[in-house]
């Protein structure tokens, strides 16, 4: 057999962090939530981040794990993905039996700081999951058979990547702000690079970061913080001591070439802006949350303007991922042949206006308020939560990351925002990205993103 | 009001998750609920969820593609784009844009082959606005041929990324080729020249005899009082007029004939390939077996279908299985992703394991001695656990929850139909090898494949 299910998620974890607030319950430092999330340091030293919800008699734990694709060397694009795929090899048939019997789900997904194995289960099965998830993970079996087939499901993750407009263009925005490489590099590899990599590139990027200095857990559970506490501790008891992960932060820069087309034989064409947002902390993240909510996200928004009255596209959004050192937001549409130069001219004619007029006190309030119900949608179920807890503490931005994040959204105001939309939205600083037939997106009268 | 059917719907049943997936009704363990009717026939399903403050809405009608003819064909998706963004009598479709992102709402809707569906889920605190907002798009739909214009060019643009989806076209052509000379037969999509010459006349007379209180269903779940948000209801929803409507009949889809292959060249890079078998209705008490079976064969850990394609072909890298319950008919979908020139190989492999399905052996008690038993992947109790473990998972999104009930409530025809955990956890090997049988082995099926496009004609 091939080994267990995986689960490729390669939209960006933060599209789950909006913001968040108050609705009747304290939004206050501790969030919407009834039981706060909380972090305590394991006894093997491993931090973990724990909440606890009685909504459902099911537990997901994920296993956090430094470097994804900021770790990735020149040259080994794919090498984090195949690696944290490559923990999830079941070694024996007895360990398959005893997961499948429970239905226990081991999935995978890695981004650009960090990779993520989750382990979710109905409650009554955890201790034997993770007794068994914990052995694969901790002795993984990187035979170079397994590397051989891990290299054939990079081969087609990264075609049915190429498939997607969204995901293609969104790939080739992070490739062209980080130059190819660390951020920028392709997630499941490139037919140059699934050739370069061997099993010893494999070994030595799992012994470097799946360590303890490296790791850490998330866990949202019905069950009590010290049976957590005791099973973590029980089954992940043999990961090697290590040297802590030193990745110095990757800063965006524009690239020369500013008008990235993938030619595709379709009916629709993708249009998108790209821009890179500062992250210094909290703050920053609070403002590019809220212009990715005034962007996109439904009817009402900035870009709604473009399918709801003007009739150009069906497909009209906003999508902000963050890393370490910088978001990258993306504003697009998908418009037929016909009205894909009008709709790019139309789509840079709202960004500009967007960053030349900034809004209003009503638009900012509609945005802050739009902001924190995602974010309460996106943390309603507990694995979608799990990773925003997740991403928090892979920021430092600790447990209380999240309460901090909604209590910036309320400090943001209207001159403020405007302010931050004028400089991220400048002339200039815009990434041109079309994927479709060739000669489609070129907004009539010159380049799409002037310097 | 009417009646009060229902603590003991709370106990109940199977009901669909969206976009008519059998999924199970979490209700077990959870907060208050109630059920009830209104005098003017409209069904209602409240239930309390208190952990995040947030409310979700879900109002479905009993109209679908079914209820269209090849000269209405895509009038319910056009209606329901219509009723969501095209405004009312009192507000613009702006207006009504400006409205929900105020209040912080999603606001969605899906047009199926049975019912059309509308989602508004934003914070508890704006519930009035919920209700209001959804009486208002729903029953006081005020539709002028501009508008309507409008909408046409942005559902064309949308039959157009269904096209270039190879996952969605597919599905879309499987579903079509299931069930020839049925209403299931049509595409829930339409057809692009009907859509082109709809009028507002034609529209309205559909939103007429099918947007009607005694056609409708909606479910409530979030951080509310159910009395409270029962007098809101009845205070809002009370007033529509009961119109007397008869849901049509339709007759039970029939088992496909013939069998058939149909490829499709776009410019993709990775081989799509969807098999489709008529599979039983959400009423049909085979509906327990066959959701086991679906999990057995197709979900989780190297479930049966995928560990056997796996050991065919290694190109062979996403294989998953689906069912579909409508109300007249059914539909076991399975998908796979590989290399496209492996295609057509792994179409016969795929067919010829599921024709042979009926004789597998699917729990240990089915092999002899007690070494055999211990030895044998457990592929039953593996797809009851699965079951359990998505009821629960159900249990956390309140949308998809108010998805389900709305389902439930305009699908479900039997009396007391039970707790749907208690039916699943019933199902034995032998039912999964009847079912199997029924379904899989005497039947024909119908296979899509979506192959990149020669090079020399991109």
């Amino acid at each position: 057999m091939r080994g267990p299910a995986v689960r490729l998620l390669v939209l960006a974890l933060a599209s789950l962090v909006a913001a968040a607030g108050g609705s009747g319950r304290a939004a206050g430092p501790k969030g919407p939530w009834v039981n706060p999330p909380e972090r305590f340091i394991l006894g093997t030293g491993i931090p973990c981040i724990y909440q606890k919800d009685t909504a459902s008699p099911t537990t997901v734990v994920g296993l956090f794990i430094a470097g994804g694709k900021s770790a990735v060397p020149a040259g080994l694009d794919g090498l984090a993905a195949m690696s944290t795929r490559l923990l999830l090899e079941i070694p024996d048939e007895g360990k398959v039996r005893d997961l499948m019997a429970q239905a226990t789900r081991l999935s995978y997904s890695c981004h650009e700081d960090g990779s993520i194995v989750l382990i979710e289960c109905l409650t009554e099965h955890l201790e034997e999951a993770l007794r068994v998830a914990s052995k694969i993970i901790q002795q993984p079996l990187i035979s170079g058979l397994r590397v051989g087939r891990a290299k054939e499901l990079m081969t087609a993750n990264w075609k049915t990547e190429d498939d997607d407009a969204i995901a293609a263009a969104r790939s080739a925005a992070l490739r062209a702000f980080f130059g190819g490489r660390g951020y920028g590099s392709a997630l499941f590899g490139t037919e140059e690079s699934l050739k370069a990599i061997d099993r010893k590139d494999i070994l030595a990027f799992v012994r470097r970061f799946v360590v303890k200095p490296n790791v850490f857990f998330c866990v949202v559970t019905d069950l009590e913080r010290d049976a957590v506490r005791r099973l973590l501790e029980a089954a992940f008891d043999s990961l090697a001591d290590g040297e802590a992960a030193a990745l110095p932060p990757q800063e965006p820069a524009l690239p020369e070439t500013r008008d990235i087309n993938l030619e595709k034989d379709t009916k629709q064409t993708y249009i998108g802006r790209a821009y890179a947002l500062p992250r210094r902390g909290l703050a920053d993240m609070a403002r590019g949350t809220l212009l990715e909510s005034l962007l996109g996200k439904g009817p009402g928004s900035r870009l709604w303007a473009l399918r709801g009255e003007e009739r150009l596209a069906y497909s009209v959004d906003a999508d902000l991922t963050w890393t370490k050192a910088a978001g990258i937001l993306v504003a697009y549409l998908e418009t037929g042949r016909a009205k894909a130069a009008e709709a790019a001219k139309a789509l840079e004619r709202t960004l500009e206006e967007l960053g030349r007029d900034g809004i209003g006190e009503e638009e900012m309030t509609a945005a802050r308020t739009m902001a924190r119900a995602r974010f309460l949608r996106a943390a309603e179920a507990k694995t979608p939560r799990l990773r925003t807890l997740g991403l928090f503490e892979t920021l430092g931005h600790g447990p209380d990351g999240a309460a901090g994040l909604l209590e910036e959204i309320e400090a943001v105001t209207s001159s403020d925002l405007s302010e931050y939309i004028r400089a991220t939205l400048a002339p200039g600083r815009a990434l041109s990205l079309t994927v479709g037939p060739a000669g489609t997106g070129r907004s009539p009268g010159g380049p799409s993103c002037p310097d | 009001m009417i009646g009060s059917r229902l603590k003991t719907l709370v106990a109940l049943a199977g009901v669909v998750a969206g976009l008519g997936l059998v999924a199970p009704c979490p209700l077990a363990g959870a907060g208050p609920s109630k059920h009830f009717i209104l005098a003017n026939g409209l069904q209602v399903f409240l239930y309390e969820k208190h952990d995040l403050p947030l409310l979700h809405v879900v109002t479905g009608f009993d109209v679908g593609s079914k209820d269209e003819s090849d000269a209405t064909s895509g009038l319910v998706h056009l209606l329901e784009h219509c009723i969501l963004f095209r405004g009312t009598a009192a507000r613009s479709g702006a207006q009504v844009g400006a409205d929900i992102r105020r209040h912080g709402a999603y606001f969605n809707g899906s047009t199926g082959q049975d019912l059309s569906a509308f989602e508004i889920s934003l914070p508890a605190e704006y519930a009035d606005f919920a209700l209001r907002n959804q009486k208002e798009i729903l029953f006081g739909l005020e539709l002028g041929q501009e508008e309507i214009d409008r909408e046409k060019e942005i559902i064309l643009e949308e039959y157009s990324q269904m096209e270039d989806d190879p996952e969605r076209s597919a599905a879309d052509l499987v579903l079509q080729a299931l069930f020839p000379g049925h209403p299931y037969g049509r595409s829930v999509y339409g057809r692009r020249e009907v859509i082109e010459t709809a009028t507002a006349a034609g529209l309205a007379a559909f939103h007429r005899r099918y947007f009607v209180a005694d056609n409708c269903a909606i479910a409530v779940v979030g951080d509310f009082e159910t009395g409270d948000m029962e007098r809101r209801v009845r205070e809002i929803f009370g007033p529509l007029a009961r119109t007397g409507f008869e849901r049509p009949d339709f007759p039970m889809a029939t088992p496909l004939k013939k069998s058939s292959s149909r490829r499709l060249e776009r410019d993709v890079r990775e081989g799509y390939l969807l098999i489709g078998f008529a599979a039983p209705d959400y009423n049909h008490s085979d509906q327990y077996g066959m959701n086991v079976l679906v999990e057995a064969l197709g979900r989780g850990i190297n479930p049966l279908l995928t560990g056997f394609l796996y050991g065919q072909r290694d190109s062979v890298q996403n294989v998953s299985m689906t069912y579909l319950a409508f109300r007249f008919g059914g539909a076991a979908i399975v998908s796979i992703k590989a290399d496209p020139k492996d295609l057509a190989a792994v179409e016969r492999a795929a067919v010829s394991f599921l024709k042979r399905a009926h004789s597998a052996s699917f729990s240990r008690k089915d092999f002899a001695g007690l070494e055999a038993e211990m030895a044998a992947f457990d592929y039953l109790e593996m797809a009851k656990n699965q079951i359990r473990f998505a009821t629960g998972r159900a249990e956390e999104s309140g949308l998809h929850l108010a998805g389900s009930l709305v389902r439930y409530m305009l699908l479900n025809t039997r009396p007391d139909p039970g707790r749907y955990l208690d039916a699943i956890a019933r199902v034995d090997s032998g039912d999964l090898r009847k079912v199997a049988s029924r379904y899989l082995a005497r039947s024909e099926y119908a296979a899509v494949s979506v192959v990149p496009k020669p090079p020399r004609s991109r």
